[in-house]
């Protein structure tokens, strides 16, 4: 639904980025607030630099806009009663309803921008489509959904196609009440310079485009485009720019894709009559189909040299006209084609379509992330966007291992030869043959900046001189802002893709990557993806361990490193993880004991006899111990530390149990829940994979545990307390069953280093290091520790957090990681980003 | 909720039965008293009331207990209603039997009732209309209207919603001392796990109980006669919605009682002295039984002013795995209950969404209010929704309420005695071996020479000592006294569990 001309003159005056308008003077003023406050955020001198001129760089004015402060412009003359005062501000009674709210499924917060659905609705799901487009999810169980807008939700909302009166309309359709002026205000603001231009690379000319001509003009008075622009007159209008018809993704096929089905709408066949709304709601919704379908829009340009683009590029964000890049891949002559396609038997799965058609929207490639959960299929996506592109392919992934992963996967999806195919790390370093073709590495390797070997420097002269139709990069919530910066810069690629299953929504550090790479393109919901059978049923429990009270008494006078040890060696927990190890292997299960702890590792490993890996553990053992896990019938356990939290495939895994985690990581929490997803039995009946965590009563681990749990509770899972394992008091020969045996553990506990008890001193110390940033001399390491990149402690907290509590960890860590201290409420709150602070003190 | 009015009913059993049988017998005087209990009781009994009712007095036979037994089916469970049915109209007194083993109808309930059935006497047991008629006649609407504003008055107060004003002397002597509602530190009344318990209830139960709860006051504290008041309830369930009754033909005591319900909501006065009253629905369906209908129809009345929602009745609560509360109500007295064990967050024209936290939990169990009760308040409001689902309610969440309850519970104080300053080590272990092989230690400490025996054990050990004392002197040992600082009661030494 194109806005008419009109209305969208009457924006342009209200809401003109240089203009005076009430709500731009907003905006500025919030950005250069906000950069001030973002000062003591950031923990490391170097970084400060780096991240404040990375957001002055590379962050639109818009997107630092603060609701709060829009809202709060409202007249406040509400009606209020009795019971409003509980409410505070949130008193929204006075807004009215709509005579048939009942058909409407979801209530907008004007103050913070949630939205709240019912997912029972008739139309819950054509909603959440919608909605997973311009919102972040917040929480989405089994009834009611939460999402929240936020300035970039619509800044991917209006790169994928959205335009700003089509997401008012909708949610105005969808509303059970009037939209709220300050939400509309949101809207407009976010949304009204975004998307608005684009930087198309076609026939290998670099071209700005959009179907504003007036927005065009307005950026060619700056003096550094319009010096960038190369003039040409042929089939150009009196204004200069070049005409054309705005893209389509009319004959584009997505590989893999199966036959198009007949559009079944079923809408059109359900009795209940269609009401006008619900014709434009469908005609908003399903925009990726009208896209395809009408598009007799035209589109203005005007070509810039390509040596300039980077400026250009700049300076549009400079005057809050972000950007968006796409990618004609269908008209790029000069990339040599890469002959790929996937395997006539591959078949994608529906929500992977979805991604793609997100991302391949209008026949052109648009660079972003997508978020999908573990085990559901993140690298086919990959791979499939690969074959659709069909141009050199670069894929960075963590590890070393997830490199042959990736390598082999590639194989098996697609037709693509083995000679094609290079793989760069510290052992390898191939190139592949002919004109184009796929490199496959790490990130360490790429954005290291030390010296390098001979080999990896011709390796990187051979990366860093070519173009690059595609670059995929895989789990891309690891690897700090700065990093990628070094990668994004290094690397000439027309098209960005993120893969990643827990993307960890506005934190101050990451947040940048929605501007480094691109916006969200898609996020999957879970608990969907579950109850169709792509991922596992997972049944998660909480096992509480009480102290004994020899254990207890240490704790209380021990320091706060040791405590972790004397909670993760409890002997209560001991009996209930030997417990549970005989209890699932009985019934047949394959189980993963992950412990963050090394020496809580080694020694219930060497206790119950098990094999374990961790960060010393040298490669070659550790592929013999996988391959035992999976294929020998006697080996049913290991033990993991944290080198296994992400990127080890084992599908033979249908159980996990958790001695000892980082902190409040929900990420980590996330990340191992992934391990158990793709257990290859999922789809027998009944089947469910187990997800336990033990934790000793009356220990910081409960509250650590609580704050874990969060992420994967908001993506409706159900952690069940678990007080008293059934039948764990009767089971014969557990260990530490005697008084003297716990006595003694306790003092070989006491006895244990204190270095024991750091969760760190699992991959090698790189404690010179900023954290983060990958040097060389920790970049061998991690080949070996793999994902050594992703575990430093800093970049750990600061990811692991979203939107509520798990910010405390952002300041503290400025002190000692390791003490976890705690800070004083008023600075957290203080140092908070405006946008959350609210959400932030709720959640206390 | 089913099981609220059975509750209930007996309450009022409970009420009547515990009436001295001269009382009974004074209130089988009013017809309509007459008419309001035998609705109450069990269908079997009010079969045996209609059977006998008119037989007797026109040709008496006298019938035992084990005559009326054949009339019933002859299967224990048959039987045992039967015999429950009689015990229950004997302990009214409504049919006892004689010396003689025969069953004899109470003559006055008797009189009384084929009075009331066949329209005959000349009483006004039933209230008296007025005969003129009055100029504005309040409406049904209005009527319901004022009836829930002055009970949910009542209920706000509870819940303690702020800016209620303080509801009459009355209604403060009646919640206090039904411990409704007790003094918190503050000198503010707090709601109690009673009171809770009597907010899940639906209003007929409420009212009712609260009415029983004024009988007492009455008696007691009033002076006023239990029958007269009793009286007055039973007809004030037998009058007509919408009509005007006379306040002329009442009794003075049943004058002041009618101010006090006026005040709760049962009848309407234009004025204070007004000469007529009007009942409200609350009043009326006080004996009709059928109170989910009452409330339903109250509430569907009077939606669009109260803000009761009709769906308040239907469960409007969604609760979700992460502990958030979604609850579908415009109901100022639902938000406030809410309030008592949730944070609440926002407020939408129809829909309030709260958190369950620890903390809004373990506020609402340190007023009294248990988590069962919690939890029965969530299943019984569920929202059809929640209702498809089975279990009803996340047990994530039902677990983790009891877990947050038992948490406050692993302190356990248990009574004990403190032994304490023993002359030497040897005596300190043969005293704690001995109380040790009683099994009455609780706690001991040989470095401080302390221990503690439970309640019961303090006496025998005691004993003990003495017993050794003596030995000692008998001996001439000289030793001194072995035990000399028998513990003073201490139960400070609370174990943890």
């Amino acid at each position: 639904m194109p806005p008419t001309s009109k209305r969208r003159f009457r924006d342009d005056d209200e809401y003109l980025p240089s203009g005076p308008s009430r709500s731009n003077k907003k905006s500025r003023k919030f950005s250069s607030k906000k950069s001030n406050s973002a000062t003591p955020n950031i923990i490391n001198s170097e970084d400060e630099n780096d991240l404040t001129l990375t957001k002055e760089a590379l962050i639109p004015k818009s997107a630092v806009i603060d609701i709060d402060s829009i809202s709060s412009t409202l007249n406040v003359n509400i009606p209020r009663d009795s019971v409003s005062k509980y409410f505070g501000e949130d008193d929204f009674s006075y807004i009215k309803l709509k005579k048939d709210h009942a058909n409407r499924p979801l209530w907008i917060n004007p103050n913070t921008g949630h939205i709240i659905l019912e997912g029972f609705s008739p139309f819950a799901e054509k909603a959440q489509d919608f909605l997973i487009t311009i919102s972040e999810p917040v929480s989405r169980p089994s009834h009611i959904h939460e999402y929240k807008l936020t300035p970039y939700s619509l800044y991917a909302a209006v790169s994928v196609g959205l335009e700003t009166e089509a997401i008012i309309d909708v949610l105005r359709i969808l509303s059970k009440i009037e939209i709220p002026d300050s939400i509309m205000e949101l809207i407009r603001t976010c949304t009204l310079s975004y998307g608005k231009v684009k930087l198309v690379l076609k026939h290998n000319r670099y071209f700005v485009e959009s179907s504003y001509a007036d927005i065009l003009q307005k950026l060619l008075q700056d003096k550094d485009i319009a010096e960038a622009r190369v003039v040409n007159s042929e089939g150009s209008d009196n204004e200069g720019f070049l005409k054309d018809r705005a893209p389509t993704s009319k004959d584009l096929i997505i590989s893999g894709k199966k036959v198009q089905e007949k559009e079944t709408d079923t809408d059109g066949k359900s009795s209940e009559p269609i009401t006008e709304d619900d014709n434009l709601f469908n005609a908003v919704v399903q925009i990726d189909k009208e896209d395809e379908e009408e598009e007799e829009d035209e589109v203005h340009s005007f070509e810039i040299k390509s040596e300039k683009f980077e400026v250009v590029k700049k300076r549009c964000i400079e005057l809050d006209y972000p950007m968006l890049e796409e990618y004609d891949f269908r008209n790029d002559s000069t990339l040599p084609q890469l002959d790929i396609d996937l395997k006539p038997i591959t078949v994608i799965r529906p929500y992977q379509e979805k991604c793609l058609s997100k991302m391949f929207g209008n026949g052109r490639a648009r660079s972003g992330i997508i978020v999908l959960p573990c085990g559901a299929g993140k690298t086919l996506v990959g791979i499939t966007a690969a074959c659709t592109i069909k141009k050199s392919c670069l894929v960075l992934c963590t590890s070393a291992v997830s490199v042959m992963q990736w390598k082999q996967q590639f194989l098996t999806w697609s037709n693509i030869k083995e000679s094609q195919i290079a793989v760069f790390t510290s052992d390898m370093k191939e190139k592949f043959s002919g004109q184009s073709g796929i490199v496959i590495s790490t990130y360490s390797m790429v954005a290291n900046t030390r010296t390098r070997s001979y080999d990896a420097g011709k390796m990187m002269e051979f990366i860093t001189g070519r173009e690059w139709g595609f670059i995929l990069l895989d789990e891309v919530h690891v690897v700090p802002a700065n990093m990628f910066r070094k990668v994004v810069t290094t690397i000439a690629a027309h098209t960005k893709l993120g893969l990643t299953a827990t993307l960890v929504r506005e934190d101050d550090k990451i947040g940048d990557l929605n501007f480094l790479i691109g916006p969200k393109l898609y996020e999957a919901n879970w608990m969907d993806l579950a109850s169709k059978g792509h991922i596992a049923n997972v049944q998660c429990a909480e096992v509480w361990c009480p102290m004994t009270p020899e254990f207890y008494a240490q704790y209380l006078k021990a320091t706060s490193r040791k405590r972790m040890l004397l909670y993760a060696m409890n002997p209560n927990k001991f009996q209930a993880c030997q417990y549970l190890i005989r209890f699932h292997e009985e019934r047949g299960d394959k189980i993963i004991v992950f412990s963050d702890n090394v020496y809580a590792l080694e020694k219930y490993a060497r206790q119950l006899k098990v094999p374990f890996i961790h960060g010393k553990t040298k490669p070659p053992e550790r592929m013999y111990i996988l391959n035992l896990f999976q294929h020998d019938p006697k080996v049913n356990t290991i033990f993991l530390s944290k080198v296994g939290d992400t990127s080890i495939d084992l599908p033979e895994a249908t159980c996990l149990i958790q001695i000892s985690s980082h902190y409040g990581s929900r990420r980590q929490e996330a990340q191992r829940l992934g391990r158990i997803l793709r257990a290859k039995r999922r789809n027998d009946e009944g089947f469910n994979a187990f997800f336990y965590s033990l934790v000793s009563t009356d220990t910081q681990e409960m509250y650590y545990s609580t704050k874990r749990q969060q992420f994967l509770i908001d993506q409706g899972y159900a952690f069940k307390v678990i007080t008293k394992l059934e039948g764990m008091d009767t089971a014969t020969d557990l260990v530490y069953r005697t008084p003297s045996e716990q006595m003694s553990l306790l003092t070989e506990v006491l006895l244990a280093n204190d270095n024991d008890a750091d969760l760190d001193n699992d991959i090698e110390s790189n404690a010179d290091d900023l954290p983060g940033v990958v040097t060389s001399r920790n970049f061998t390491s991690q080949q070996k520790g793999y994902g050594g990149v992703k575990r430093s402690v800093g970049s750990m907290k600061s990811l692991s957090g979203a939107d509520d509590m798990a910010y405390m960890e952002l300041s503290s860590s400025s002190s000692s990681p390791r003490t976890m201290k705690k800070v004083d409420k008023k600075t957290q709150a203080k140092d908070h980003h405006p946008l959350f602070k609210k959400q932030w003190l709720k959640g206390r | 909720m089913p099981t609220a009015v059975t509750h209930f009913k007996t309450n009022i059993y409970e009420c009547l039965e515990a009436l001295p049988k001269p009382t009974l017998d004074q209130l089988y005087r009013e017809p309509a008293t007459c008419l309001a209990i035998f609705r109450l009781l069990p269908p079997l009994a009010r079969q045996l009331v209609m059977s006998l009712l008119f037989t007797q007095p026109i040709s008496p036979i006298n019938l035992t207990q084990s005559d009326l037994r054949l009339w019933v089916k002859n299967e224990a469970a048959a039987l045992a209603k039967f015999d429950e049915a009689l015990d229950k109209l004997s302990k009214l007194s409504i049919m006892t039997t004689d010396s003689t083993g025969y069953i004899q109808m109470n003559s006055s309930f008797r009189e009384r009732f084929q009075d009331c059935l066949t329209g005959g006497g000349d009483h006004q047991s039933f209230g008296v209309p007025c005969e003129r008629p009055a100029k504005d006649k309040p409406d049904i609407t209005f009527l319901d209207r004022h009836a829930m504003k002055q009970w949910e008055e009542i209920l706000h107060f509870m819940v303690g919603t702020e800016s209620t004003r303080q509801p009459s002397a009355a209604v403060l002597k009646v919640v206090t001392r039904a411990k409704l509602m007790k003094e918190g530190k503050d000198k503010q009344l707090m709601i109690t796990n009673k009171g809770f318990q009597f907010l899940l209830q639906d209003v007929n139960t409420q009212v009712w109980a609260f009415l029983i709860q004024y009988l007492d006051i009455a008696d007691e504290l009033l002076h006023m006669n239990v029958v007269e008041v009793l009286n007055f309830f039973f007809m004030l369930g037998s009058l007509e919605l919408g009509m005007d009754y006379s306040v002329e033909a009442l009794t003075p005591t049943q004058k002041q009682l009618l101010d006090d319900l006026a005040n709760f909501g049962l009848a309407y006065r234009r004025k204070k002295g007004s000469s007529r009253y009007y009942p409200t629905r609350l009043a009326t369906t006080l004996t009709s039984g059928n109170s989910a209908v009452v409330s339903s129809a109250v509430s569907s009345s009077t939606s669009t002013t109260t803000g009761e929602d009709g769906a308040t009745e239907q469960g409007f609560i969604i609760v979700e795995t992460n502990y958030k509360l979604y609850a579908y109500t415009e109901s100022k007295l639902q938000i406030s209950v809410l309030r008592l064990f949730c944070e609440l967050q926002t407020r939408f024209a129809n829909m309030v969404y709260a958190l369950i936290t620890r903390d809004s939990v373990r506020k609402a169990l340190k007023h009294g209010i248990t988590a069962n009760q919690i939890i029965s308040y969530l299943t019984s409001h569920a929202h059809p929704q929640m209702k498809k689902q089975v279990p009803l309610l996340p047990p994530t969440v039902v677990d983790q309420i009891r877990l947050w309850e038992m948490e406050r519970n692993r302190l356990v104080a248990t009574e004990c005695h403190l032994y304490k300053e023993f002359r030497n080590q040897g005596d300190y272990e043969m005293v704690l071996k001995h109380a040790t092989n009683l099994g009455y230690v609780i706690w001991s400490n040989a470095r401080k020479r302390m221990f503690s025996v439970t309640e019961e054990g303090h006496e025998h050990v005691r004993n003990y000592i003495k017993k050794k004392i003596a030995q000692r002197k008998t001996n001439g040992g000289g030793v001194g006294e072995a035990g000399s600082g028998i513990g003073t009661p201490n139960n400070g030494s609370p174990s943890v569990r």
